[in-house]
């Protein structure tokens, strides 16, 4: 019975900042914190993560409920594929979003038997008061997956409201679309707020939301700053912890514990800079993490990169902010409204630089200024195969960059980000000996 | 119009079918823009009123996808990948641009990888939203004149209301001429096969849109006056899922001793069955009619009221054509990697089997690979249906 299935034991991934070490119990505390909530009665929100409500949510004191968050945690443990299997039982195409499944699976056996599954990692998930989707230009199931999750709990209430950004385009500039885009995502956020005020029994503090908002600002920049002291030689900080520091980043965005722990971060490298401790002694190749979601069952391939000699100094993903002082905003009282310019600025944020060069787009952009800022050898992505928001366009990309810049040693690793029947670990080290064989011949030239 | 729309409509439908673009190339040569597209929320109206033959990328099950994995990543819809490969093998070599709607991840996530690749004069997405509330509807409304302004660009010509409503006059006659098309299905036997109408379907968006509604017309005048009469077939069946743009399938389930005599799929009933509204300002009849008529998976619609009244809300179209069209039983045919669809499965199950049809639920991969299996799956559905 996959009910009885034991996860397996494993050993906790090496980190090289202290910082990365406390994500492990700030989540369990979040977790057990919602678990209390739903005790006590405050309202539970399903929510995405990066879906511009986060300071909406917190300043109005409702508890959320990070859905893809728990899928990882999930994968993480090595937990997973009871929920996926049930969610294969009930008609969801294995092909889904694994984060989505894991959920579903998770919902509606907890629905069904009224409790919790059997040992569920960490606790479990509480049932929320409220799901918050968000129809983007990417992931369709932020409105489609609490959608599904309805056919198993009708009486608790989805919002999904648009959360658009302008596409890169050669016909025109953002700049002649950007202001009916923050006017409808304002509208939009004005909606959510409705909504919440309507379904829960909170009501909008609105300087709240402000203090929230600046808290959230601060934190962009302090984040931002942070990680460019992992443009140091030798890097103190490579991507592996970077997953794991994500966590403040996407789950608990507007809160002071954020802040305080992206300045603590700051610190620890500065202090690791001036000591030249890196996260191998003797690093030989600097990579670029240049897209797809990991492998949560998986994370300990970043140490195995290590024991080769290689880092990542930096990553596309989860590098969900850019210094607010460069977003050039303008200044407006709403706090939505500047929720909406930070969300547009935010993705607009490298277009002119994009239309500087021929052929290239912000995407690829972005990889080249990665390449420059943290000196770095080579591009590894990976391509998870139950996403399609994040992870098409990967190849383009890739060949773009060596059309439009430089040839640069690159690998596309192939599994998934929750379902670890998708990955084979002697398979993707083999590739990984390849990928450093290729990186090796090329510092030799 | 083609001196071959003028001979029997079925033969017609049959050579634009199996020679797809035909049509196109041959208006390219004779001076004409042909702007592709993909999927059924791309407004073809304003592209027809910019002076454009709108034409539907198509994919085809018959040719493996090679190209197109050197660019685009086998987790992409297969439909989608398989409309690349076609496009990277040369087949539509005869676009001036595409016109890309955002329906789902897999076809605006790789709105880069069409738009660089293919290099084509024009190249446009349309980030349609995925709700339908009035803030939405409003921006939707913006993102239209954004197209409409850089087609006109493009152009060089400015696209007047005027033509836009007739545009839109010409794709509503189309769409009655579908509609009457269908009613021919209601008989029993049906007076037209599901593989004719779905190759009329095909053809006709390939097309300019008023020789496609000659060749509709063509088409019913012919049925109509047919000789012989269809074969009589036991099971009455209809097809759900997304776009479907071969006949292999459909060919399939009525080789298996059934007839498809409806469907909710594009091309198909989803797309011609919704008018746009004759409107003051055409743009607002446009973007009703794609944002709130289309009954997609990929549009969101609000719960409001219990959750069976959600469920007739989204789906409830599909119980009409059960009950008018005599439906015995439904097929939802999905392919892998398809969210829109792929999340409905249950809650569309399970609405349908509430209006009493039976319902197979088949995940397949745009390929004549897996017809075999298919085949295997249909003749068991049916015998069960037979057997009640």
């Amino acid at each position: 019975m996959t009910e009885e299935k034991k996860p397996e034991e494993r050993k906790p991934r090496k980190h090289a900042t202290e910082a990365a070490g406390k994500i492990g119990p700030m989540v369990k505390a979040a977790l057990k914190e919602n678990l209390r909530a739903k005790e006590e009665g405050k309202p539970i929100a399903y929510a995405f993560i990066f879906s511009g409500y986060d300071e909406i949510i917190r300043a109005m004191d409702i508890v959320p409920a990070w859905t893809e968050n728990y899928a990882g945690i999930c994968g993480v443990k090595r937990d997973a594929q009871r929920f996926l299997e049930r969610a294969e039982g009930e008609n969801f195409s294995r092909s889904l979003c694994t984060y989505a499944l894991c959920g579903l699976g998770f919902d509606s056996w907890r629905e069904e038997t009224g409790e919790m599954p059997p040992n569920p990692p960490w606790g479990g998930q509480a049932r929320p008061t409220v799901m918050l989707g968000s129809g983007q230009i990417i992931c369709d199931p932020r409105y489609k997956w609490y959608q599904a999750v309805q056919h198993y709990m009708p009486d608790v209430p989805v919002f999904v409201g648009g959360l658009p950004y302008p596409p890169y385009e050669d016909d025109y500039d953002y700049r002649d679309v950007q202001d009916y885009y923050v006017k409808y995502i304002v509208e939009e956020l004005r909606g959510l707020v409705a909504f919440l005020e309507k379904h829960t029994d909170r009501k909008m503090d609105w300087d709240r939301l402000s203090e929230v908002i600046d808290i959230s600002d601060r934190t962009w920049n302090m984040i931002s700053e942070a990680y460019d002291l992992r443009k140091a030689v030798p890097c103190p900080m490579g991507t592996g912890d970077a997953m794991n520091t994500m966590v403040p980043m996407t789950f608990m965005m507007g809160t002071q514990e954020a802040y305080d722990f992206f300045k603590d971060l700051y610190d620890e490298l500065k202090l690791k800079i001036a000591n030249k401790e890196g996260v191998i002694p003797d690093e030989k190749y600097r990579l670029l993490w240049g897209g797809g979601l990991p492998s949560w069952f998986a994370l300990t391939d970043f140490n195995y990169f290590n024991s080769k000699g290689a880092v990542f100094p930096a990553e596309v993903t989860y590098r969900l902010v850019e210094p607010v002082y460069n977003l050039d905003l303008p200044r407006v009282s709403d706090p939505l409204e500047h929720l909406a310019w930070r969300w547009v600025k935010y993705w607009t944020y490298r277009s002119d630089k994009a239309r500087k060069r021929p052929g290239s787009n912000p995407d690829v952009e972005r990889l080249i200024e990665y390449i420059e800022e943290y000196k770095i050898d080579g591009v590894v992505m990976h391509e998870a195969f139950s996403c399609r928001s994040w992870h098409p366009g990967l190849i383009w990309q890739l060949n773009q960059l060596k059309r439009v810049y430089r040839d640069i040693p690159s690998l596309i690793l192939e599994s998934d980000i929750v379902d670890i029947s998708s990955y084979n670990e002697a398979d993707t080290r083999s590739r990984i000996d390849a990928f450093i064989e290729t990186l090796e011949a090329v510092k030799g030239r | 119009m083609s001196a071959e729309n003028s001979m029997g409509g079925l033969v017609t439908v049959e050579r634009y079918y199996q020679k797809y673009g035909s049509r196109a190339r041959e208006l390219k040569k004779q001076g004409k823009g042909i702007m592709g597209y993909l999927c059924a929320f791309t407004p073809v109206e304003i592209i027809a009123a910019a002076g454009f033959v709108p034409f539907r990328i198509k994919g085809d099950v018959n040719e493996p996808i090679t190209k197109a994995d050197t660019e685009m990543e086998t987790i992409v819809c297969p439909l989608v990948r398989s409309c690349f490969d076609m496009a990277l093998k040369g087949k539509y070599e005869f676009l001036e641009g595409i016109v890309i709607p955002h329906a789902c991840d897999s076809i605006s996530t790789t709105y880069s990888v069409w738009k660089n690749t293919l290099n084509l004069p024009y190249a446009h997405l349309i980030n349609m939203p995925h709700s339908t509330d009035e803030p939405s509807f409003n921006f939707y409304k913006a993102l239209l004149g954004t197209f409409r302004a850089s087609l006109s660009k493009f152009t060089g010509n400015e696209i007047s209301d005027q033509s836009l409503n007739q545009a839109i006059s010409l794709y509503n006659q189309n769409r009655a001429k579908v509609r009457e098309l269908y009613g021919l299905r209601k008989a029993s036997p049906p007076l037209i096969s599901g593989t004719e109408v779905a190759k009329l379907l095909i053809a006709a968006v390939s097309i300019p849109v008023e020789e496609a509604n000659q060749l509709i017309d063509n088409v019913i005048e012919e049925v109509k006056q047919r000789k012989t009469v269809p074969a009589a077939k036991p099971t009455r069946i209809m097809v759900v899922g997304a776009q479907v743009d071969d006949v292999a399938f459909i060919d399939l389930i009525e080789d298996s001793g059934a007839w498809v005599v409806a469907d909710d799929l594009c091309p198909g009933a989803r797309e011609f069955f919704a008018d746009v509204d004759v409107t003051k300002n055409p743009i607002d009849g446009i973007a009703e009619r794609y944002l709130r008529k289309i009954k997609c998976g990929r549009t969101f619609r609000e719960k409001k009221g219990d959750y069976e009244d959600y469920l007739e809300e989204r789906f409830g179209h599909i119980g009409r054509f059960i009950k008018d069209f005599g439906v015995d039983g439904v097929v939802l045919y999905i392919y892998k990697y398809c969210d829109p669809y792929g999340f409905e499965v249950p809650a569309m199950k399970s609405y349908i089997e509430s209006v009493g049809a039976p319902v197979l639920y088949l995940e397949d991969e745009y390929s004549m690979s897996t017809i075999g299996r298919l085949r295997t799956r249909i003749q068991a559905f049916l015998e069960l249906i037979g057997s009640k």
